[in-house]
């Protein structure tokens, strides 16, 4: 394994997209994409601005960007991250920091990398079962696991729309308040200085 | 402590820049620049400008390459572009396309 693993160095610098089917090492730094087949590991020295896609995620550096993992998502100790993270296992270590959205459950795995049949034939075959042997690791999953369960009819159907709303709301929410109270009362101003000129 | 391997199975798209050595058996495209020294193993493909203090290739390679010491093409290599060092060996085997630019 160690011969095929692909190590960026703690002096090297890669930027642009890493793709392949093997894992990754990083104890540099790394500015654009990884998406690849094996496991990606940044070492405590690694610093990455990237989306990282792969099957097993382990963090001990500082990543700026999603994760996703095919299997699991793992923040060790004096790990930083600011993204959200997606896998069906993911595990925060105590002293790691995290900002951003987590899924641990189904939605990792609809989405892994080369698993997309396997993962659609099991989740609509039993979404309670899968949901039972999971005591997710992280409070924020065990709602969404269960509300697969209860609908039992098309369990990929919902998933998709509870992601991207969930996804959503912190960042449109603040965009949207401002324009609606604006308009009126420009408008009863306006009407009013007209009057008062008037007369 | 880790120098850099690009392992075979994977291709980067971009720049690839380090302080040490680098060792590459996969796919490069763009830019590789070393302080130290580049090895494109057999095997390996690269597209890109090299820029690096000594540059050995048992692989195939296209670009333009500018070394501070020494360049060496080694049996098996295969290289199209520009090549500026001190230094030059191409080993018997090794195919080889472009102007050699050795520093007198």
């Amino acid at each position: 394994m160690a011969d095929n693993t692909t190590v960026i160095g703690h002096a090297a610098r890669v930027r642009g997209r890493l793709t392949g089917e093997v894992s990754v090492s990083v104890h540099g730094f790394v500015e654009g994409e990884i998406t690849v087949e094996g496991d990606v590991t940044v070492e405590s020295s690694g610093i990455v601005d990237a989306t990282i896609r792969g099957r097993r995620l382990v963090i001990r550096g500082a990543v700026r960007g999603d994760l996703v993992g095919g299997e699991s998502v793992g923040l060790a100790e004096g790990a930083r991250v600011v993204g959200d993270i997606r896998a069906p296992r993911v595990a925060i270590a105590q002293g790691a920091l995290a900002r951003g959205a987590v899924e641990a459950g189904g939605e990792g795995e609809a989405s892994a990398v080369g698993a997309r049949s396997q993962s659609a034939a099991r989740t609509a075959a039993s979404p309670a079962s899968r949901g039972a042997p999971l005591p997710a690791k992280v409070v924020a999953s065990s709602p969404v696991v269960r509300a697969t369960a209860k609908l039992e009819v098309a369990a990929p159907v919902p998933i998709g729309p509870a992601t991207s709303s969930a996804e959503a709301k912190p960042s449109h929410a603040p965009a949207r308040r401002p324009p609606p109270p604006v308009v009126p009362i420009l408008k009863k101003a306006k009407g009013q200085v007209l009057k008062k000129k008037e007369r | 402590m880790a120098s850099t391997v690009i392992g075979a199975g994977i291709t980067i798209e971009g720049e690839i820049t380090t302080e040490e050595d680098i060792v590459v058996a996969g796919t490069v495209r763009g830019k590789l620049s070393a302080k130290e020294a580049v090895t494109i193993e057999s095997g390996a493909t690269v597209e890109a400008d090299v820029q690096s203090g000594s540059l050995a290739v048992a692989g195939t390679l296209t670009g333009n390459v500018t070394a501070g010491d020494r360049v060496d093409l080694q049996s098996g290599a295969r290289v199209v572009g520009n090549v500026k060092a001190a230094r030059v060996t191409i080993a018997d085997g090794a195919q080889f396309k472009g102007n050699v630019d050795m520093d007198v």
